[in-house]
């Protein structure tokens, strides 16, 4: 039997299709990490209903508790942490998750294969989710939308427009609708920044990882496994606390 | 749109993902940030009500333990003016009680002295009235013995000189 080309794909690959709907193997990665994540956050408010702390609540509490701190010096009002803290907590934990499934066993290896370009291709069951431009993509919109959302809120929408729209008759002149249109191109860059930050580093780490399989299949690879456990980390810290930073400049006046 | 699709973008797909966040993030507000959130608050409250307890606790200690020794301090003093009072008012009685026994004493002696006097001024008399018996008994047995010659006479002379 001819062994199957593994050739990582900077597409996610289509594993099966309902309907009109293409299932991918990151799509799938995402309905079952969002399904641990919500059967723990179910456990997690029966436990509380308890009233014993567990095990599992005290871990999440000092995970919470850290990043309430982490919000608390960013935002530096309670308040304002109150606010933040769902979808910045959020995306860390999302993000964590979906750049962990890089190092589960099988990642890029296990699959169907297929003829492809008259060639025999593995299609891959697991795929990190964030090596999907839809998935970053989708949560860099929604961390950029939610800071527009936030400074509305905060500045009121008048002021707030101020930041972007600056006449050109007012002090600074044309300086400053330069600097307003500098501005809403900026946060434009922000989405693709955001996504294109996530997606190329666990995208790399994937391939980097199903590379060092193939060249030296035992222990070879573990270091790179804890890189990019750590990589993983840091990527989906960078992703909460830039969100968060955004959020805060813009209820921020000028 | 063409580039997007080289990148892997499918529409279906990042709606679908969309969605799927969405119901991730407000699961987790539910479920997990609102419930935690509110256990590490009521926390956060005990531990500062018992850290204020605390506090009172101490407190309060230190001004009942001050109290303490006030209350003692001033019980001690009474106690050693008590003491004192009464030491000074068996001194006075004791010199009360001297002085009275002197007076009484002396009054004594003066009375004794007064019975002495008279006694010995009864006695005088009496003494005296002795006496003029015995010189009248003397000067009789004398007379008897030498009443003649002129000595009678001159008495006789002056008896009658007086008749």
């Amino acid at each position: 039997m001819e062994q199957a080309l593994i050739k990582p794909s900077f597409t996610p690959e289509v594993v099966a299709q309902i309907g009109n709907f293409p299932i991918t193997n990151s799509f799938l990665v995402t309905l079952v990490i969002s399904a641990v994540i919500i059967i723990g956050a179910l456990l997690l408010k029966r436990g509380i209903k308890n009233g014993k702390p567990s095990g599992f609540q005290n871990i999440i509490e000092m995970v919470f508790e850290g990043l309430l701190d982490l919000v608390d010096g960013v935002t530096g009002n309670r308040e304002q942490t109150r606010r933040f803290f769902p979808l910045v907590a959020t995306i860390f934990i999302f993000v964590i998750l979906i750049n962990w499934v890089e190092v589960v066993p099988g990642l890029g290896t296990v699959g169907v294969e297929e003829i492809h370009h008259g060639e025999k291709v593995l299609l891959p069951f697991i795929r990190s989710a964030a090596a999907d431009l839809n998935v970053t993509l989708v949560i860099a919109l929604v961390a950029v939308v939610a800071s527009q959302f936030m400074g509305i809120t905060a500045l009121g929408f008048k002021k707030y427009a101020g930041k972007f729209l600056v006449s050109p008759f007012k002090k600074p002149y044309f300086v400053g609708t330069f600097v307003g249109i500098l501005e809403i191109i900026s946060e434009f860059a922000k989405i693709i920044s955001f996504s294109f930050r996530l997606f190329g580093n666990i995208f790399a780490g994937e391939v980097l990882l199903t590379v060092m399989l193939m060249l030296v299949p035992l222990f070879i690879p573990l270091p790179f496994l804890f890189l990019e456990i750590f990589v993983g980390f840091i990527q989906a810290l960078v992703f909460a606390m830039l969100t968060l930073v955004f959020m805060k400049m813009a209820t921020e006046a000028h | 749109m063409e580039l997007l699709g080289n990148l892997g973008i499918n529409t279906k797909l990042f709606i679908a993902q969309l969605i799927n966040f969405a119901i991730l993030f407000f699961v987790l507000k539910k479920f997990a940030y609102q419930p935690i959130l509110k256990v590490l608050d009521e926390r956060k409250n005990k531990i500062d009500k018992g850290l204020k307890d605390a506090e009172k606790a101490g407190k309060k200690l230190e001004k009942i333990t001050e109290k303490e020794e006030k209350v003692l301090d001033k019980a001690n003093k009474k106690a050693t003016e008590i003491l004192l009072e009464a030491e000074n008012k068996i001194e006075e009685n004791r010199a009360k009680a001297v002085t009275e026994t002197e007076e009484e004493i002396s009054e004594l002696m003066k009375k004794a002295e007064q019975k002495i006097a008279e006694k010995k001024e009864q006695m005088l008399a009496e003494l005296k009235k002795d006496v003029a018996g015995l010189v009248v008994m003397a000067t009789e047995k004398v007379l008897d013995e030498k009443v003649d010659g002129e000595k009678d006479r001159e008495l006789i002379q002056k008896v009658t000189s007086k008749l």
